[in-house]
């Protein structure tokens, strides 16, 4: 579209009236259509009120199809108009003729409201025709601009389009099934529409029920929760004892085994047989550790002058490091106004 | 440098402070000054001479002071001229006052107006025509009253000048009158009566705070003078002024009208620093040094007994010879100016031709006897009077209890105490166990005998309450203040002063020792003491029973019996006692701030501590039966109650992974998050009820009505005795232990009929109505680590049975603490209430809120530890939001046994984890660094939470509950719903809200207040499960009493399972990639996949950002909120994420069917 010579205010206008155009074509159609078959609701509705119950409030979603439709239609009017049909729809629960009047004139009234969109737009059309004659004036700098608006302008004669194509199709939809409608209001949902869960009780994969089952199923008893752990522990037990014996072998074979270091000899139980040396407390045992360190440390700190000199050294540096740590600290603190007293 | 260096910090800090307050002497700023002075001047230049003032001008102020002669013909003052601390520069922001002095001409005044307030009156009509032509001048925006150190009978102008700039803070000007050399200040001596109305028959009665008062502004400017020169120039001496001045301001107790002001603590300094203090305050000092002298002469000084006296300078030293003591005041004939002279000359006594020397002798012994009546002295250097006639006796010992504890805070405090020096707010809630508030709006009996007297009515008032609380207390108190600041700023004072009663009349109390408070009886006088009994029972009233004791004595007493969780309420009954009957107050008129927070912790009507005597009964039963076990393999060694829940961990739950004997398959166990609460050492908000069905076989049981379905375990940690049979793998010792509890636990069934409910993982016995769950402790799992799959890495999980160490070191700790601090219960009970009411239960688990309220028991200063539960809960509020969490490590020191080393240690493993923080920033763990002699790496309970961004909304919480705590500790309000709205939290700061199913709780009387959203966007609502009620139903009943136990739940929370799904389903995106999460969806249930497939849904929009906010004490509300993703995003996609968000919480409510109510959004998203 872009490769296009350059247009003229004209065409613009004819590109954009085409699809205007079909709009109301399509939606009149329809609502003929529509008329007929609410006469013939109404009168099956004449026998069971059941069913003009809930027929009504198809054509109430029905209306709201339609009035989605209308890509053109300011917000204000949108709500302006939800008011109106939610009373009508009120009213058409009252009494079917008055819906069927009621829904005509709601449709005229749709019309009406989209010729003065129409008109409308054909008043800003103009304007930038207005514009693009000027710009025409500053030559070239001028065709970009009206290639810009052009665009514009065939963009949104394009989107109309779209959503006149996508309101037919809802439309179907409707008429077909009843899932893409409901994709649709998801896609849109208005306030008061809450999505219901259900308690859940029939279904045990969510929600409470699930934590009441999951809690029943972990208690089983005494007996199978022993019965299932001695046959994890017999299943543990012969894998240690198939890796050991693995290991065993691969010793056997001549190869080389691994020497490991076990360091220290403070062993509480020797692995292999199983003798309790008895336990020792944790804290303990390292308690005795730390003092058997301290001791060993103890000898011998300061004993050279070069030791004395490097302690000394040490500590200046220490001190200095964390005096630089202490500034950047109050610098960061500062930053964070923590020094305001109140 | 070098002895920033060796100082440490805290100089550096100090520096910083002072820039923070020290007011900037600009070029532009002193010329704004100036100009506004000049301006005034003009103003006050401008009133026309000789004008006639009545008493007209003010009617009612005349009228109120009582003065009788008042007329006087206006002259300009003598001069205008700026003073006080500006003039010293040592200003204290954000307080911006300029004093101007306004030296009034003695012609206005005749010689007698010393007499009767005159003076006063005069002064006062002076101000009002000033006032009235600076209203109508330019310079001044408002000029409004206000007193001078709220002496109603000296009221001051404060101006708010027009002219401004707009980067210098905001300058009043507060124009003083002066009355220099006025009158004869030997009429005024100490021991005169000026009041003529005071008068019984021909007593004349000594009235010494009036003529002070009158002193006062004889000599105000030559003290401020005298003063201004010591500080000219001396920059140190200044500073350290300014750190005092803001030391004082933040204790609200002491820099008050009684206490201490902005120009006595100068004076002291002063006085230090002249020949006559000793010198003390060298010129070589650095400004803390300076401070530190301060605070050690307030606290420790003799001198205080005796008072402080200025000596004449200069050739005056040989006047010690005549005055051994050294406290010769006698400087009059030194400094002779000639209106001194004159002065003088008319005292009668003063015979100058003698021997002078002599002469000075004997008036300076005769001085300090007439001041003999104030409690504190500080001698004038002029006329010899009390600078600190307004300091009251409590108000002193207040003040030397301030400086130790600031002494003591230097010594020991982190930094040299920085900050619980100059950082902390020491106000009335903060450091008092109870306040009481005094509503005397209207009150008659206040200025019963007329406002001002010697001393004004409200002072008197003051005393008198004192001395009430004072005998009602008697050793049940440590500290009584009683402090009515009662300037209201703005008022009108011309019409009179009976406004001064509007602001209410605070009392604190500091509490001796917890059994002395709580006492149930007080002992009166023997009844055969017939005259002391009389006055106590006319004291007591009907309160006064006459008793006959266990020693055989019969006395009269007072008895305050009540329960025993309402003992804390002793004192507030004592004191309405007393003040009803002696002040003739109503009911209504006296709040005192100790049981308004109560609401929170009770059950019905009742606290459920009274329970816990039972459950050690059941305890100690349980570990009877547990060491007397024969029938297991191993015997057991030891008993421990531990039940802090590991509720630090919800948010990650630990991460089980198995060996399977056909390779490695991942084996999720979502460990059910403990759900233990700290009952044995009552610091829980709900310590557990015993539950009918809970008992033993064969025991009958009662049923009330409504009986609860679920019941709550308290956990037992079990030691057995070494043994060597242990198996090596973590799984392998697990699978032990289950092993070996089920064994217990059958025994304990056969033997003792103690029913035993187990899983795999617990096992919970049954025994007189609790429910123990029991826990094996296996010292070589301690060693063991296990690391968590993901690239997390760096995050060690620590073993099982470590965490069982930590918390049963823990327990014991604070086993302990308990026990040294009765108070630490409650105190942490309200903590955790709010912790949880704010939907902060994920953030900060049990465990570290007890360590923190632990930390204000043990390092309490600036204050003394808490007595009170209210008190401890607003230290708290304030520790969790002043601490300086980024930056330092809180040591919860408990057992006093970390040595200087340790906490070197502890130091250097904050920095390393910090530093790792510095490296990526992302990581920040733990925000929150708690380090204990159990747990020197702070990796027990805040390893993973709070987070930096948890701690920040933690923070801010805390602070907004802080201050509105403390409001409601100080101004009147009427209601009690405003003390509930520190536990009601604003549902509005989540992006989505769940409301849950109240009916669907499991214990719906924890539930604080039904949370209800009216704004936003309901998205989903939902019905409740039929599967789950949180009591027996009346059809349950029918069954055998076996199937009705086998209908109790043990730690069924459906909260926590709901909470765990959702965030399971976040977990399992983070940790796996997408492979792995395959092979998980094959090896778990279909249900779990479909979860996994939401997840992943909601984390291709809110990666990782998704969060869950829950009170896990049985709240009805959940929050949740994500980080918007990059905000420019083009309409499109906003749909499309919009349309994600409602798939998102949809699936969330799918996830807790039957127990979601609705799900709100409360920022409803624009829709196009």
């Amino acid at each position: 579209m872009l490769t296009e010579a350059k247009p003229t205010g004209l065409k613009k206008i004819k590109k954009k009236d085409k699809p205007t155009e079909t709009v109301p074509d399509t939606n009149t159609n329809e609502l003929k259509e529509e008329k007929k078959r609410n006469k013939s609701l109404g009168q099956k509705r004449g026998v069971t009120v059941m069913g003009s119950r809930s027929k009504a409030t198809v054509v109430g979603q029905h209306d709201i199809e339609a009035f989605k439709s209308d890509g053109a239609l300011s917000e204000k009017n949108k709500r302006k108009l939800l008011r109106k049909m939610k009373r009508k729809r009120d009213r058409m629960n009252v009494s079917e003729i008055g819906k069927v009047d009621v829904l005509h004139d709601y449709v005229e009234y749709a019309l009406d409201e989209q010729n003065g969109e129409h008109t409308h737009g054909k008043k800003e059309d103009g304007k930038l025709r207005k514009k693009g004659r000027r710009t025409e004036k500053t030559k070239k700098a001028g065709i970009d601009k009206v290639n810009v608006l052009r665009k514009k302008v065939e963009d949104d004669s394009k989107e109309e389009n779209g959503k006149s194509r996508k309101a037919r199709r809802s439309k179907k939809g409707h008429l077909s099934s009843k899932k893409e409608e409901k994709a649709l209001e998801k896609s849109e949902p208005a306030q008061d529409e809450v999505y219901e869960i259900s308690s859940g009780d029939e279904d045990c994969s969510r929600g409470m029920r699930k934590w009441i089952t999951e809690y029943h199923q972990s208690r089983p008893g005494l007996e199978i929760l022993q019965h299932r752990i001695d046959d994890f522990m017999t299943a543990y037990e012969e894998q240690e004892e198939q890796a050991r014996k693995e290991q065993e072998a691969l010793a056997a074979e001549g190869g080389w085994t691994v020497v490991v270091h076990h360091k220290g000899r403070k062993k509480t139980t020797d692995t292999e047989s199983g003798i309790a040396v008895g336990s020792v407390a944790q804290a303990a045992v390292l308690e005795r550790e730390a003092k058997k360190k301290s001791k060993t440390k103890d000898v011998g700190v300061d004993f050279y002058r070069f030791q004395k000199r490097e302690a000394q050294r040490n500590e200046i540096m220490a001190l200095q490091s964390k005096f630089e740590q202490d500034k950047k600290r109050i610098q960061q603190l500062r930053a964070a106004r923590k020094f305001r007293p109140y | 440098m070098a002895s920033d260096t060796l100082n440490g910090p805290t100089n550096l800090k100090v520096r910083e402070l002072l820039k923070e307050v020290q007011l900037d002497y600009s070029p532009s700023f002193t010329k704004l000054v100036d100009d506004t002075v000049s301006a005034i001047k003009d103003a006050i230049d401008r009133i026309p001479q000789d004008l006639q003032v009545t008493a007209d001008v003010a009617p009612g102020f005349v009228r109120d002071i009582g003065a009788d002669k008042v007329e006087f013909t206006f002259k300009k003052p003598i001069s205008v001229e700026i003073g006080g601390s500006y003039s010293m520069r040592c200003i204290a922001k954000p307080d911006v006052n300029v004093d101007v002095f306004v030296r009034m001409p003695k012609e206005m005044f005749h010689e007698k107006d010393y007499l009767n307030h005159r003076y006063h009156a005069k002064r006062f009509l002076y101000l009002c025509i000033i006032k009235r032509y600076l209203k109508l001048s330019s310079v001044a925006e408002k000029v409004e009253w206000s007193t001078f150190q709220n002496e109603s009978r000296k009221p001051i102008l404060v101006v708010h000048p027009a002219m401004r700039i707009a980067e210098a803070p905001i300058v009043l000007v507060r124009i003083i009158p002066t009355a220099t050399s006025v009158f004869n200040v030997a009429k005024l001596n100490m021991k005169r009566n000026n009041i003529r109305a005071l008068n019984q028959g021909a007593v004349l009665q000594p009235t010494p705070k009036y003529n002070s008062s009158i002193l006062e502004d004889l000599f105000l400017e030559d003290n401020a003078e005298f003063v201004r020169r010591t500080f000219l120039g001396w920059n140190e001496l200044g500073e350290a002024l300014i750190l005092l001045k803001v030391w004082a301001r933040q204790r609200s107790s002491i820099y008050t009208h009684d206490c201490l002001s902005g120009f006595l603590i100068s004076v002291i300094m002063v006085y230090l620093a002249s020949k006559s203090g000793g010198n003390r305050i060298k010129k070589s000092m650095n400004t803390m040094q300076i401070f530190r002298v301060m605070m050690d002469f307030i606290a420790a000084s003799k001198l205080w007994e005796t008072g402080l006296f200025f000596h004449p300078q200069g050739e005056w030293n040989t006047s010690k010879e005549f005055c051994p003591r050294g406290e010769c005041i006698c400087i009059l004939v030194v400094h002779m100016s000639p209106h001194e002279v004159n002065m003088w000359s008319h005292h009668p006594e003063d015979v100058v031709e003698g021997d002078v020397a002599q002469q000075r002798h004997r008036r300076c012994t005769e001085r300090r006897s007439s001041l003999q009546s104030f409690p504190v002295i500080i001698c004038d250097e002029f006329a010899g009077f009390n600078l600190t006639f307004r300091m009251t006796k409590g108000g002193f010992l207040e003040l030397r209890n301030e400086a130790a504890l600031t002494l003591s805070g230097i010594d020991k405090c982190r930094d040299g105490g920085f900050d619980e020096v100059f950082m902390t707010k020491v106000d009335f809630p903060a450091k008092y166990d109870y306040c009481i508030r005094l509503n005397l709006k209207g009150s008659m009996e206040v200025n019963a005998l007329g406002f001002c007297l010697d001393d004004e009515c409200w002072r008197s008032y003051e005393q008198k309450v004192l001395s009430l609380m004072h005998q009602g207390l008697n050793d049940r108190a440590k500290v009584i203040r009683v402090i009515w600041r009662n300037t209201p700023l703005g008022c009108n004072l011309e019409d009179g002063l009976s406004m001064f009663d509007r602001e209410p009349l605070l009392i604190g109390i500091s509490v001796n020792t917890l059994e002395n408070a709580f006492r149930f009886v007080d002992i009166g006088p023997n009844a055969e003491n017939k005259n002391e009994a009389l006055k106590f029972r006319k004291f007591w009233g009907d309160k006064a029973e006459l008793r006959r004791f266990k020693d055989g004595t019969i006395a009269e007493s007072t008895v305050w019996e009540c329960k025993q969780w309402e003992r804390h309420l002793i004192i507030k009954r004592i004191s309405e006692h007393v003040l009803m009957r002696h002040l003739s107050l109503s009911q209504d008129s006296i709040t005192t701030i100790v049981d308004q927070l109560d609401f929170s912790l009770r059950y019905g009507n009742e606290d459920p501590l009274s329970f816990s005597a039972s459950l050690l009964e059941a305890f100690e039963v349980l570990s009877k039966h547990l060491r007397l076990l024969d029938d297991i393999p191993l015997t057991v060694s030891s008993v421990q109650p531990l039940d802090p829940g590991f509720l630090s961990q919800p948010k990650l739950p630990i991460l089980y992974y198995g060996i399977d004997l056909q390779g490695y398959v991942y084996v999720i166990i979502f460990a059910t998050v403990i759900l233990d609460i700290t009952a044995f050492r009552f610091t829980s908000v709900f310590p557990p009820k015993p539950h009918p069905l809970a008992l033993e076989k064969g025991v009958k049981q009662r049923f009330q009505s409504p009986t609860s379905s679920c019941i709550q375990s308290l956990e037992v940690m079990i030691q057995l005795e070494g043994s060597g049979n242990w198996p090596m793998g973590d799984v392998a010792i697990e699978k032990t232990k289950s092993a070996f509890l089920l064994k217990i636990g059958q025994s304990l069934q056969s033997n003792w009929g103690m029913i035993c409910n187990a899983t795999e993982d617990d096992v919970v016995v049954f025994t007189s109505g609790y429910a123990f769950r029991l826990k094996i402790l296996h010292e070589k799992g301690l060693t063991l680590t296990k690391w968590p799959m993901g690239s997390n890495q760096v995050k060690r999980v620590p073993s099982t049975d470590k965490i069982l160490y930590m918390r049963s070191q823990h327990a014991s700790m604070i086993n302990g603490l308990q026990g040294r601090y009765p108070i630490y219960g409650p105190v942490v009970r309200l903590a955790k209430r709010w912790v949880a009411a704010h939907l902060l239960s994920t953030s900060l688990g049990e465990e570290a809120i007890e360590l923190l309220v632990a930390y204000l028991f043990l390092k309490p200063l600036p204050f003394h530890a808490p007595s009170s539960r209210i008190t401890g809960f607003l230290r708290f509020l304030r520790l969790l939001s002043e601490y300086d969490w980024a930056f330092s490590a809180l040591v919860v020191d408990i057992n006093g046994d970390l040595t200087l080393n340790d906490e070197k240690e502890v130091n250097g493993n904050f920095i390393s984890s910090r530093k790792a923080y510095e490296e990526n920033m992302q990581n920040t763990s733990p925000a929150m660094f708690l380090a204990t002699a159990y747990d020197r790496v702070s990796e027990a309970w805040t390893r993973s939470s709070p987070t930096s961004s948890e701690l920040r909304r933690l923070a801010a919480y805390a602070k907004s509950s802080a201050n509105l705590l403390a409001k409601l500790n100080l101004e009147d309000q009427l209601d009690l719903y405003r003390w509930e709205c520190l536990f009601r939290t604003p549902l509005s700061n989540y992006n989505a809200i769940v409301l849950l199913h109240r009916d669907r709780l499991p214990y719906p009387q924890h539930l604080l207040f039904p949370s209800e959203v009216n704004q936003g966007m309901h998205v989903v609502r939902g019905k409740p499960s039929k599967k789950f009620h949180p009591f027996l139903l009346p059809g349950d009943m029918k069954g055998s009493l076996e199937e009705l136990k086998h209908k109790l739940m043990v730690n069924f929370d459906p909260l926590r399972c709901f909470v765990g799904d959702i965030e399971a389903s976040i977990i399992l995106k983070k940790s796996f990639s997408s492979f792995e999460y395959r092979t998980v969806c094959h090896c778990s249930e279909p249900w779990r996949g479909e979860l996994i497939l939401s997840s992943l849904h909601l984390q291709k929009e809110f990666p990782n950002k998704f969060k869950v906010w829950y009170d896990s004490l049985g709240g009805d509300a959940i929050g949740l909120t994500w980080e918007q993703s990059g905000s420019k995003k083009r309409g499109r996609e906003e749909i499309a994420e919009e349309e994600d968000l409602f798939n998102v919480l949809k699936s969330v409510g799918e996830v807790g069917k039957g127990f979601v109510r609705s799900i709100y959004l409360p920022k409803a998203p624009k829709l196009k």
